[in-house]
């Protein structure tokens, strides 16, 4: 007989102070979380402020009003005949020089960019009528003077700037010809188009290669593949796959694509093609994951009705997958957006100053502009980097915006 | 076949099966099974857990070949052909055997598309107005019409349990099936939702032969004609219902009867 229990005193202080640990272990554990929830969002405030603060200046630039005295030029053009040659053999870049020597001052040199003949071309161009007159041109500051505008320049360019700002004629504006323009050697010339453009094509080429294979893999080896040492293999080597680091992806790209099938450098078809692997297994993983918690009641009701195999998969167990396979996707191409290392192994590194015309021109993508521009050592390209830095976030925000209300769109309510 | 079987043959039976062995892997479930299923009349399965009463009733559609492991041996035939044989289409077959489940589950769709997708897949209605027939002589049958004739677009998952498992049957009608089986169609219903199907299939009957899986022995006494008792893999007893309720010839029907295991 073992000895009788006394009844629990749940009033005892040993009871009380079990309680009060418990509700102190449970308040621990809520500001652990809270700190940690915290935490990130500072980290994520301190990096969209810093790069908001860098960026968006990058997104505007100082222009000079050059009031040009055409008749007193030195330009010798017929306002009646003005053909790209003519212009071509003006010598703008010259004339430019001495109007801006005569409106500005010795230093008009470091005060234009060496673009800013361009300006002035195109405005003959559109308009040959000015040649006869005098026109307010405003062409593009140099990096310097842009700097000093905008933020904080050299000393003489601060000068500088405070001389043409009294005059009245600087002006900093939203800079179009940065969202238009593709790269070049001039950072306040250079734009993102083509970098953009670039990375539109890679990430068209790797969904619309990785989506459909990666789906139907998933689909396979969860519907139809009996299980098998060969499907424990292949299951295998698709998490293996998922981890291998992404400079891998890039070699494999390299001699398969380039080496052995030829196909064209630099091109946004390789470039997609060798993210679509690395996307691959990524989707496969999601998508049996989301296929596996379709209920087994779903298949048997449609079964149960004489549905094939094939209606089953296509008209009960996709849709209701969908969402998740939809959520591992966004993570695949997300990742792949942000992608450098597999880019710069097929050549996406080149300096390619006009956006790709299609998947197989020369291109770069946004990433690649970033890490290209970020090691370039005129002053200028650092708030462009940072410029082009929102503008990979805008994408990618787009795109997670766009996979978020396709997931609900597709979820269903049980 | 034995005195017993003899007895209980049947005259033109809709399905019958020979000599039925089941095996999961190197389990056998189901250990020589034969039975005849008639048209006019409700079979019900009985038996404890684990018994092979449900297994068998899967035999009966195929639906044991989406088991990798399940392998089926011996012969069971529908109208008389072999439905294991390599001729046998399954996707007809389970249209002309339908089967309802334990577990309600209608598709995540409206009801309306609950109803109309089988008919849909197999080619059954002529357009719209043809289909909104079907739907609605389909959810008459399954008692349903009258609570959600005016909700037809909204979701099946919507609808109380028992009013989906009616949803359920009345899908399963709407293919025109011969025969109709259900596995437990009740064990997640209460009470009244439970009387409700219990008195569907009393108005099902003799449209389609049924046979039903239960738990239940009061529910096998009150729907079914005949009666199958299954213990361990086997068909013990077989009979019409009220000779194996009230006057068992087997021990272990007596036992599993009278509750003393199961």
């Amino acid at each position: 007989m073992s000895a009788t229990r006394t009844p629990t005193d749940w009033k005892s202080d040993i009871m009380q102070k079990r309680i009060a640990g418990r509700y102190a272990a449970e308040r621990r554990f809520k500001f652990a979380g809270l700190f940690a929830v915290v935490l990130s969002a500072s980290f994520l405030a301190f990096l969209l402020f810093t790069m908001m603060g860098n960026g968006l200046r990058g997104f505007t630039r100082t222009e000079i009003a050059l009031k040009i005295d055409f008749p007193a030029s030195p330009l010798l053009l017929d306002p009646a005949a003005i053909t790209d040659e003519s212009l071509n053999q003006a010598n703008l870049p010259m004339v430019t020089d001495t109007v801006a020597k005569k409106l500005l001052g010795a230093d008009a040199d470091a005060l234009l960019s060496p673009t800013a003949w361009i300006s002035i071309r195109d405005a003959i161009k559109a308009d040959p009528k000015i040649l006869s007159r005098t026109e307010t041109i405003s062409v593009p500051a140099s990096t310097g003077l842009d700097l000093a505008a905008k933020s904080n320049g050299s000393p003489e360019m601060e000068a500088a700037a405070a001389r043409l700002k009294q005059q009245g004629v600087l002006s900093t504006g939203f800079n179009f010809s940065f969202l238009t323009a593709s790269d070049g050697t001039d950072p306040t010339q250079v734009g993102i188009w083509g970098a953009f453009k670039g990375s539109l094509l890679t990430m068209i080429v790797t969904l619309l290669l990785s989506f459909p294979i990666g789906v139907a893999t998933a689909l396979y080896l969860e519907e139809y593949a009996r299980k098998s040492w060969w499907t424990d293999i292949i299951e295998v080597s698709i998490n293996n796959l998922a981890a291998v680091p992404s400079i891998i992806f890039g070699l494999l790209g390299l001699s398969i694509f380039l080496n052995l099938a030829h196909l064209p450098r630099s091109a946004a078809l390789v470039g997609g093609m060798t993210l679509a692997l690395m996307t691959m297994p990524v989707i496969v993983i999601a998508g049996r994951n989301a296929i596996k918690s379709v209920p087994p009641s779903i298949r048997d009701a449609a079964l149960g009705i004489g549905a094939s195999p094939v209606q089953v998969v296509f008209q009960h167990v996709l849709p209701l997958a969908l969402p998740g396979i939809l959520t591992g996707t966004i993570i695949g191409m997300a990742r792949a957006l942000g992608e450098t290392a597999p880019l710069l192994m097929i050549g996406m590194r080149a300096f390619i100053a006009t956006p790709p015309g299609g998947i197989t021109d020369p291109a770069t993508v946004l990433p690649v502009q970033i890490f290209l521009w970020s090691d370039e050592v005129s002053k200028g390209f650092v708030e462009k980097t940072s410029a082009a830095i929102i503008v990979l976030l805008a994408f990618l925000l787009a795109m997670n915006g766009l996979a978020i209300y396709l997931r609900n769109k597709f979820e269903t309510r049980w | 076949m034995t005195e017993e079987q003899t007895k209980l043959a049947i005259e033109n039976p809709k399905m019958s099966a020979r000599d039925v062995k089941v095996f999961y892997g190197d389990k056998q479930a189901i250990k020589g099974v034969s039975i005849d299923v008639g048209m006019d009349h409700v079979t019900a399965f009985i038996g404890p857990s684990g018994c092979g009463k449900s297994t068998f009733l899967r035999t009966l559609n195929r639906m044991n070949d989406t088991v990798a492991s399940a392998r089926v041996e011996g012969e069971i035939t529908l109208d008389g052909e072999n439905i294991y044989a390599a001729s046998m289409d399954v996707v007809q077959l389970r249209a002309r055997v339908g089967m309802v489940f334990q577990k309600p589950n209608p598709f995540p769709k409206s009801i309306y598309e609950n109803i109309a997708y089988g008919p849909r897949i197999h080619g059954l209605a002529a357009g719209k107005a043809d289909m909104d027939v079907i739907v609605e002589k389909s959810l008459r049958r399954a008692g349903l019409w009258e609570e959600v004739k005016d909700r037809l677009t909204e979701s099946g998952t919507a609808l109380s349990g028992g009013q989906q498992q009616r949803l359920c049957i009345g899908r399963a009608i709407a293919v025109e099936p011969e025969v109709i089986l259900m596995d437990e169609p009740c064990s997640a219903l209460d009470p009244i939702a439970t009387a409700k199907i219990e008195e569907l299939i009393h108005e099902l009957r003799g449209r389609y032969a049924i046979v039903i899986v239960t738990h239940n022995m009061q529910q096998a006494a009150r729907v079914s004609q005949r009666t199958a008792f299954f213990h361990l893999g086997d068909l013990v007893e077989y009979g019409v219902t009220s000779d194996i309720f009230t006057n068992p010839r087997q021990e272990r029907t007596k036992d599993y009867i009278t509750g003393r295991y199961g």
